[in-house]
Parts: structure tokens; sequence; C-alpha cells
């Protein structure tokens, strides 16, 4: 039986150990078979039937599995654990109707769609503005460019260096293929989608730029924060003028 | 004088109500289940409603369900009856002891007619001090088995009216001794037994003052429903969380031997009973947990895990060989020894478990399976090539989440080598390759995406084993395959730094610059 010995044994990763777990006889773990154990012993005496208490357990049930949303300034309660799936796509999959990347919030994707879709947005910035905005709700602070702001995330808020709000540099081959076939059907409007393309070579440009200055070793390339994905909601935020400009 | 009943008849505690009509209105309440009801039903107290010798209303019919107005009508008749009580105590003339058991009797019915008595309505009319009055000694069995059938329903419900029974403990548990009789000392065990059922408080109360020793003595006789009763009583009274009632209870002399035999040889329910007495002491007192490791509690209870069918008794002995295997690292280590046939006799068990249809057998087996998992390698060589890793598989992908989480436990601890002096874990190779070419990662990066931070984590760090361990580079692949990087994709704007570090981590280290290009 072969074994991989580890070579690279960095250890800011809490790596896999197998130890036995106990728990105290009042731990949360036990409650359901402490549930079932009086609800055993009183159905004798009451008489349930299979459906009763099938129905009790599920009310007990769900007054102890409620949990919250994780994502964060989100927060919403959510009754049962196995409603998180479906939370998350209806609320935190924002999808741009541009370029199919999902954001978990709705600012997130408005900020994107003025950073990668819009005109006037790279004109100002041209201009010297400051309009790369902080993507930390409530920090109102504003940027000339792009690695600013990331310098920004990851200096006050403790963003990761790997994170890159826009990138795409090396989608997987099927990604890529379907990333063809949907522009493909997109040609409708070709303005459209060179200039958008313009945008995209701009932004690459950009973030090629930023990836050669950035401090980490390996940030991840192919792995971006929006990524390409039809799914979820389709949301343009009305406050964005759409790029959708027929000349 | 006052019915004689057999002291050797077996009794049931509770009894099966066969109303149609009573279904009916419960299935009406059932849907709108009250918190009030909810917590009656989860309590660790019992209501009493038949007596030993089947004395005391089959509760019927008319009597389950109350209205409002029925209620009310209770409520008064209630009072009356401790009025009637209070007159028969103060009597002193002839025939006075009938006219206090009859009066007793009066308010005991009513005490148990329904799901719900009328306690409070007791509670107000000054019932407890009569009641005390009752139990002194050198009266009557039958008004001694009256007053504490009184008490013990009292006792049943809500916690300000546990609480009131405070005075009348010290009666109760002088009448636990060898010189009662059985229906009384059971009656007032009972009664214990939902003081104790109450809170830590009452326990300190009830340790304080000796309750522990009369009912261990109750547990030694070979059957008799006193013997059931004092051992539920007992996994009340020793439930903690202070560990020094287990570690008492143990000690008593002849205790251990009575735990075996009960173990061995007695019907179901005593057995169950006896077996939440084990799951105690096994959760709370190392002492105890030694003491039992050593003896041949394993044995027995891996024989009742595999002969029995009923739920109640699966449930606290599946318990018992969980904390017996979690407790103390001897057990693993000198009793499970892989090759022998108790251990092949506990993997048998516990898959046993994993088949069956119950939720919480299929969850607490795969936490004893994932203890022993983190034994030493030939335990996970073991488990690996038992019938239980296509079930697990099924489960990861199929179970309920408190199942899987558990599940992944197991599997998880199947692909590492014991952790080491020096904390550092390798991969097992085989284990890890098998169990993913059987498709097990999609589980884990289902784990990943739920909002369960100790589930997510577990998923985390699965996917680091495979990103790492998998031959010829193929972890990445097989990551992005089932979406993994979507899934660590989420942690970004996720409130937990560990979990958001872990996931960046391995995004950072695995799918870089350099992923996919050669493609």
């Amino acid at each position: 039986m072969a074994m991989v010995v580890d070579y690279k044994h960095d250890s800011s990763f809490p790596y896999w150990t197998s130890i036995r777990r106990r728990f105290a006889p009042d731990s949360p773990f036990f409650s359901s078979g402490n549930i079932e154990r009086e609800l055993l012993a009183k159905q004798v005496a009451l008489d349930f039937t299979e459906d009763e208490r099938n129905q009790l357990e599920k009310m007990i049930d769900t007054d102890a599995r409620g949990v919250f949303c994780p994502i964060v300034g989100c927060g919403a309660r959510l009754t049962l654990l196995e409603d998180f799936e479906d939370h998350y796509n209806t609320r935190h999959t924002a999808s741009c109707s541009v370029c199919y990347r999902v954001y978990p919030t709705s600012r997130l994707l408005s900020i994107h769609v003025s950073e990668a879709h819009d005109s006037f947005f790279q004109a100002k910035v041209a201009r010297g503005y400051a309009m790369y905005e902080c993507l930390v709700e409530g920090c109102d602070l504003k940027f000339k460019n792009y690695k600013g702001r990331q310098q920004h995330l990851v200096d006050k808020h403790k963003f990761p260096t790997s994170f890159e709000f826009f990138k795409k540099a090396h989608p997987s081959k099927k990604q890529r293929l379907k990333n063809q076939r949907k522009r493909a059907v997109n040609k409708k409007d070709e303005e459209v989608s060179s200039k958008m393309e313009v945008e995209n070579e701009m932004m690459e440009g950009l973030v090629s730029a930023v990836s050669k200055l950035s401090t980490s070793d390996s940030s991840p390339s192919t792995v971006s924060f929006g990524r390409r994905n039809a799914r979820g909601l389709t949301f343009v935020p009305r406050s964005v003028q759409p790029p959708l400009q027929k000349k | 004088m006052a019915d004689d009943f057999p002291a050797s008849h077996r009794r049931d505690p509770i009894k099966s109500s066969v109303g149609n009509v009573a279904a009916q209105r419960r299935r009406q309440n059932a849907v709108t289940v009250g918190k009030e009801r909810r917590e009656s039903l989860v309590r660790a107290k019992r209501l009493c409603r038949v007596g030993p010798s089947g004395d005391g209303d089959v509760p019927g019919e008319e009597n389950d369900m109350v209205t409002d107005e029925e209620g009310f009508l209770l409520d008064a008749q209630t009072s009356s009856a401790v009025e009637d009580l209070k007159s028969a105590i103060a009597y002193q003339g002839k025939g006075a002891m009938q006219k206090r058991v009859n009066a007793l009797r009066e308010l005991r019915r009513l005490l148990s007619k329904s799901e719900f008595p009328p306690v409070e309505a007791a509670l107000k009319a000054g019932a407890i001090p009569l009641l005390v009055q009752c139990l002194s000694f050198g009266s009557p069995d039958e008004q001694l088995l009256e007053a504490a059938w009184c008490l013990t329903n009292i006792a049943a419900g809500k916690p300000e009216e546990t609480k009131a029974l405070l005075p009348a403990i010290p009666l109760l548990i002088a009448h636990l001794g060898e010189k009662s009789s059985l229906p009384v000392a059971e009656q007032c065990a009972w009664a214990l037994g939902n003081v104790a059922g109450e809170g830590e408080e009452l326990r300190n109360v009830l340790l304080s003052q000796g309750a522990l020793p009369p009912l261990a003595r109750m547990m030694l006789p070979n059957k008799g429903s006193t013997v059931r009763t004092a051992a539920w009583a007992l996994s009340n009274l020793i439930k903690g969380p202070d560990p020094k009632a287990a570690t008492e209870l143990i000690k008593v002399d002849g205790l251990l031997d009575a735990i075996l035999r009960h173990l061995r040889k007695s019907d179901e329910e005593l057995a169950t009973e006896v077996a939440w007495v084990v799951v105690y002491l096994s959760a709370l007192s190392n002492f105890a947990t030694s003491v039992l490791v050593k003896s041949d509690a394993i044995l027995l209870v891996v024989e009742r895990l595999a002969t029995s069918n009923s739920l109640q008794l699966l449930i606290p002995v599946l318990r018992s060989l969980g904390n017996l295997v979690a407790g103390d690292s001897h057990t693993t280590s000198t009793v499970l020894i892989p090759g022998h046939e108790i251990t092949d006799g506990v993997i048998k068990v516990l898959v046993k478990c994993l088949k069956s249809d119950h939720r919480v057998l299929k969850k607490e087996a795969s936490w004893v399976l994932s203890n022993i998992a983190a034994g030493s390698i030939e335990h996970k060589q073991l488990i690996y090539s038992s019938e239980a890793v296509p079930l697990l598989l099924r489960l990861l992908s199929t179970a309920p989440f408190d199942i899987r989480k558990e599940v992944a436990y197991v599997l998880g601890n199947l692909c590492v080598t014991p952790t080491g002096g020096d904390g550092k874990p390798n991969l097992i190779e085989e284990h890890l390759v098998s169990l993913v070419q059987r498709g097990c990662l999609s589980g884990f990066i289902d784990l990943v995406r739920s909002a369960d931070i100790e589930a997510a984590r577990l998923g985390l760090q699965f996917m680091e084993l495979v990103l790492r361990g998998m031959p010829n580079g193929d972890g990445p692949k097989l990551v992005e395959q089932e979406d993994g990087i979507d899934a660590m994709e989420r942690y970004q704007f996720h409130e937990n730094e560990d979990l958001r570090n872990m996931a960046n981590g391995l995004v950072d280290k695995y799918f870089g610059e350099n992923y996919g290009i050669d493609e």
C-alpha cells in the first residue's frame, strides 16, 4: 500500500486529521436520539400514528436546525439547512446579462456592469476620476484604478491577495467552447460585441499588468470571481445604462 | 379494607389507548401542535396513568383531549377533591383511614385522566402539604401508593410544578428502602425520576438527600417493573452534567453485575432502561467507562444490537457502544483489535444500523465507525474492506444532512494515516483513490456548499486531500469536473475568515496561473 509522504506541509492549511470525537450527553449531537427516546416512550401511551410522530419530529427538527446565511451582509434566517442552496441561488447569484458573470449581491453586480460594460465609466476613468469604488458596503472609498482598489481591499479589508473582482484569462476548454457558443448567439448586435471585446481587451491589458505587479506568487488566473455562468437570475440594475446602443 | 394488590404483578406504566375519536381529535390537534405540547412530549418525565394492579382509568376517548369547558370543570373538581382530602386528613374518627384513601384516590384519578392533568389547580388548592402528610411513616401501603402517584403526576409537567415537590422529596426517598412494599417503592421512584428529569438543580438536591444508593439497590433484582422504573429514574438522576453521580453509581456494590446481567438476559423493555443508564455512565464518567470497557459490556451490547429490532432498545445500546469507543482509547486499542471476533461483530452490527430505516441509528453508527476509523491503519483497512463502505458512499449522496456529515468523517478518516507525534498525517493513497473513483467527491463538495461551518470545513479538507493526493496530478481536474472551483469561490464573500482562507488557499495553490494551459 503506497503512502504519499508530503513534502510541503504548509502550516496554514488545517489538514484532515483523524481523531476520536466524544460528545457530552447534553450535546446537540445527541438531541435527535433523545427526542426519539421520549417520543417512543409516550407513543405507546398516546398511541401516535406514524404520521403524527413524523410531524412532531419535523417540527422539533426545524426549531433546532435553523441557521443564518453566512454570506457577508446577508444574515437571512434559513429555517432548515437544506434551504441554503435555494436561498443562495435566489439571492446570491445575480448574473450579468451581458457577459453572464455571476455575483453574490446585486450591488456587486452593478459595480461590475459599470466597470466592465459601461463606456461612460471608462471615459471618466481616462479623465482621471476616482471611479473604482470599494467593494465593501459602507466603505465608500473610490480609486482611480483597478489596482488601487485591489490593494485597498487587501490592506484595509483583509481580502486574500488572490482575490480578483474581474478576471478571465484561462477558462477551461469546456468553458471556452461554451463561451464561443454564447458569443455566437449574441452576435445579433455586432456593435455591442465588438465594443465589449474592446473593453475586454482593455480590461485584460489592465489585468495582466496587474497580475505582473501582484505581490502573491501565484495569483489564480483561471478562476475569477465573476465567472461565466448562466445560472441564477439575470439581473440588470436599472441605474446603469445598458450598453446596447444601436448606431 | 383497601384493595390488595399482588406485589409481583407485572405493571405497564403506560397503557395504549384505543379510541378512534381520541386519535382523530389528536390528529386535529397535531396540526396545530403548540409549543406547550411539543415541550411536554419531549420531556424526560413520564405521567403515570395505570396502577400496579391494572388499576386506573384506561386513557380513553372522553378523557384524552380536554376542551376548554371540560378543563374548567376538571379544575373545579380537582380543587374540591383537594378540599375533601384536607377534611379527610383532619378527621379523626372511625374509618378515617378509608376516608383518606378514598379522597386520595379521587384526586389521583383526576390527575391521571388526560395528557395535561389539572396540576395547577391542585397546587393552588394546596395539595402538596397534604400529600406530604399522607407520606408519613407507618401509613398504610395503599395510602402511600396513592399519595406517591399523585405526586408523580404533579411532577410530570412544567418546571415550576415539578419544583413544587421539594418538600416531599425526603419522604419519597425514605420509602425507597427495603422495608417498603415493592409497588410503593416503585411509585416513589417514579415520582423521583420525574423530579430528576427536571434539571441539574433538582438533581443535585436529590443527590444531596441521598437518593442514589436506594435507587441503585432497586436495580439489583433480576426482574420486575420496579427494576425498570428504578433504572429509568437513575438514568435521569445521573445525567449530569456533573459526572460525580455517574462515578458514584458504578461504584455501588453489585451494580456492575446487575447491569451486565440485565443486558445479557432481561426482556427488551428492561434492557432498554438499563442501556440508558450505561449511556450516561459512559458519557460522563471516565472511571465508569474504563470499568465497563474491561467488563463484558461491549460484547453484550453488540449481542443486543445484533439480535434486537426494537428501535427503543437499539438507540441506547448503539450509543453506549459509541460512548465506550469514544470515551476510552483502550476500547479500540485493546478490545476491538482488528482480526478478533468481537471486532468483526462490532463492524457487523454497525453495518446493520447503517442499513436500517432510522435516522438516529444511521447517524450514530456512522459516528462510531468514524471513531474506529480514527484508530490504527489496521482498523482503517478493516473498515475499508467491509460492507460498510458501499453503504457509506450511498448515504453520502442520498441521506439527510446530519447523516452525511458523519459519513464524511468516516470516509475522510479512512484516507489518512493515524496522527502521529509530529501531528502530520499522511495520505493512504489506495483508499483515497478508490473512494474518489467510486464517486465520493461530489458528496464532499456538496458539504462545502452548505451553510454549516463544520461541514464546509470537512468538505474543504477532503478536497485538499484529493488535490494533493490523487496520482498523476488528477486532483485539480477531478475537482473542477464536480464544480469544486465554483463551490470554493463562494467563500470569497463568506463571513467566516478561516473558511475563506482555506478556500482561497486551495484555489491559489491548485488553480493558479498555469492551470489548464497544457490542455
